[in-house]
């Protein structure tokens, strides 16, 4: 306390100084916060003064004697009633308008790699995919005995050769194997009673997060979330 | 609303507070019969001379209709002299000379600027709903049939030179947001058309006749109805979407058949035919078909053009956000169907930006991607959901896109109208 009280006049030149010059406050305010030891934000004006922003240099770079519309979006979804340019058919006008833009890219993208990929995709200037599955393109690497093998396996042993199982073995997705062969019906049964052995042990909250899960899951079908 | 003045009424009148007659009590029973009002006489000449109302169907009284198990037959014949039951009951709606006098009618007239050839008489039909007169030539149900088909056809082919791709069930319910019940009541309220507590002939003839405690007999219904139509009802059968553009209404609704009449067979009076659909919702359909009845009446006096102009400027100016209407299953995949279907890339979400992976509230940024243009972006708390909402706004851009403003095929009923320049149409929906 008294230390503070010390060093406020202290801090009060520093202040009127720091409109001054720059340097100057940082090195003091070093000193000072080394002096007092840890200080919160605790004051209404410093948190106020740090949340300050300046503004977007649109507004504040103006052309000299002109009037100008300021185009500063704020940052939002784009709107589904902006049709791409992909969509659009090969009838409307819009197309024909933004050809220039549709060659510039075309051209940027073939200076950018010269060398025609075969799949577009690899191109280095897009983001990267979202999930590791995006990545690779489909493979279509099981052949028809693979098929039968796999139905073969399936019917066998469900037990053994599970849909993970099998999908690891022949390096296809899961999808996959639930397309090509369904176990027996007693196999099927089996699980479902394991299943709700299962849910039957949940608690109230595990049991309501899943069911607030589904609800997100509808919501979001129509894009209400 | 109505006011019951009742040092007016007459002491059979306060006996009978059973409204005169039923919804088409009167079909069958045709005979001459020649009433007069017995309305205060009013203050132009012309209208004690024009106050006898000829109709050639006649009303059944309320003692009729309590006395018809004694006496079952009614005489088909009446003498125009005879019957002094029929000269001293009151008119079921109010008389259309009374129309001049009705400051509520010129306000409302003015109010939605309607053309001077529509004079104030035929909007007083338009407001006399078939529950509260059954006499065709002064309700509106006419009226409503013909301004009923003229706004489906407006609205439809608005729709669809508009936003060709929307699929058939989207169509649908815009339709309905558009042209259905409930937005048509809403434009009647918007208009500020009260309704009568009562309907009867003392009534301000500005405000909208209906029997608030008999259904109306629904008019101008589009469609057929099925032969399986009470299976459907009861089995709650699965009705395909072809079949619905093939038999059901406008909206994709099915006509629903004899069914209702079966329930309400208790107040058949024997007059109604029994093969006429019921209304559910009394006040809103009144309301729909007032609306309905002005715009037919806005085309029978004012033509074509003005009838689409009245159908532009309070129907199809409404907004619609017709992006909340979808609900996807998996559209991820409906999305690649898209894609293959027409020949573009297969579609790859990537991810544009992220915050707080490792947080208790991320947010990710992903877009679609097919080949090198974005056809799509939507964030969410998790990828697969941001996925996922990208996948269904980029199905949105799909089937929302729009040409603008085209030609509408009811353009060229004018005869300067440029040549045909032919819309475009989509192929149909994504099958997945």
């Amino acid at each position: 306390m008294e230390t503070r009280q010390l060093l406020r006049p202290l801090t009060n030149c520093c202040r009127s100084s720091s409109s001054s010059s720059g340097s100057l406050i940082t090195s003091t305010a070093n000193t000072t916060a080394a002096v007092m030891g840890r200080r919160h934000q605790s004051s209404t004006a410093r948190t106020k003064k740090m949340l300050k922003i300046p503004p977007h240099p649109s507004f504040v770079n103006p052309v000299e004697g002109l009037n100008r519309v300021i185009y500063n979006p704020p940052a939002a979804t784009p709107s589904v009633y902006h049709t791409p340019l992909k969509f659009l058919p090969s009838s409307d006008p819009r197309r024909q308008a933004n050809l220039s833009s549709i060659l510039r890219s075309s051209l940027q993208h073939q200076a950018e790699n010269p060398t025609p990929t075969p799949t577009p995709t690899s191109s280095s200037s897009l983001p990267p995919t979202a999930t590791k599955a995006d990545e690779h393109e489909k493979q279509y690497n099981v052949s028809r005995e693979g098929v039968e093998e796999m139905r073969a396996l399936r019917a066998a042993d469900p037990a053994r050769w599970s849909v993970v199982k099998l999908a690891e073995r022949f390096n296809c997705s899961k999808l996959f194997v639930m397309m090509c062969c369904r176990a027996s019906r007693e196999h099927r049964d089996q699980e479902r009673e394991r299943l709700e052995a299962i849910r039957a042990r949940w608690g109230p909250v595990r049991k309501s997060a899943r069911e607030e899960r589904q609800k997100r899951r509808k919501m979001l079908l129509r894009s209400e979330l | 609303m109505k006011r019951i003045r009742i040092d007016r009424l007459l002491p059979s009148q306060l006996l009978a507070t059973c409204p005169a007659r039923s919804a088409t009590a009167c079909s069958n029973r045709i005979s001459q019969a020649v009433r007069v009002s017995k309305l205060p006489a009013p203050t132009l000449q012309r209208l004690s001379q024009t106050q006898i109302r000829c109709q050639s169907t006649e009303a059944l009284s309320p003692d009729a209709i309590y006395e018809e198990g004694e006496s079952s037959e009614i005489p088909l014949e009446t003498p125009p002299d005879e019957g002094p039951d029929y000269s001293k009951m009151p008119l079921p709606s109010p008389h259309p000379d009374r129309a001049r006098l009705s400051a509520k009618l010129s306000a409302l007239h003015a109010r939605l600027s309607l053309p001077s050839k529509l004079s104030v008489e035929v909007l007083a039909r338009t407001l006399v709903d078939s529950s509260a007169d059954a006499h065709p030539r002064f309700n509106n149900a006419t009226l409503a049939y013909s301004g009923a088909a003229l706004l489906q056809y407006h609205a439809s082919e608005w729709l669809i030179t508009r936003y060709p791709r929307l699929p058939m069930s989207i169509l649908f319910a815009a339709m309905k947001a558009y042209a259905g019940v409930p937005a048509l009541y809403q434009v009647a309220h918007a208009w500020g058309v009260e309704c009568a507590a009562a309907p009867g002939e003392e009534v301000d003839p500005g405000l909208l006749q209906y029997a608030h405690d008999r259904a109306t007999v629904s008019m101008g219904k589009w469609g057929y109805v099925r032969s399986e139509s009470k299976e459907l009802q009861r089995y709650k059968w699965r009705r395909g979407t072809s079949s619905r553009v093939l038999y059901d209404d406008a909206f994709g609704e099915m006509v629903p058949g004899q069914k209702k009449v079966e329930h309400d067979a208790l107040d058949v009076s024997g007059g109604r035919n029994t093969k006429d659909l019921l209304e559910d919702d009394i006040k809103h359909t009144a309301y729909a078909n007032f609306v309905r009845a002005l715009i037919g009446a806005v085309w029978l006096h004012s033509g074509r053009d003005a009838a689409k102009a009245f159908v532009k400027a309070h129907i199809l100016s409404r907004q619609l956000n017709l992006s909340s209407l979808f609900e996807f299953k998996i559209p991820t995949r409906e999305l690649a169907r898209l894609c293959a279907r027409e020949n573009f890339e297969a579609p790859v979400a990537r991810l544009l930006s992220e915050t707080g992976r490792l947080s208790r509230t991320p947010v990710f940024v992903v877009g679609i991607y097919s080949g090198r243009d974005k056809l799509g972006e939507g964030f969410g708390p998790s990828l697969d959901s941001a996925r996922i909402s990208a996948a269904i706004n980029a199905l949105k851009a799909w089937y929302l896109y729009s040409p603008g403003d085209v030609n509408l095929p009811s353009d060229m009923l004018s005869e300067d109208a440029a040549p045909w320049k032919p819309v475009y149409v989509d192929i149909g929906e994504v099958i997945s």
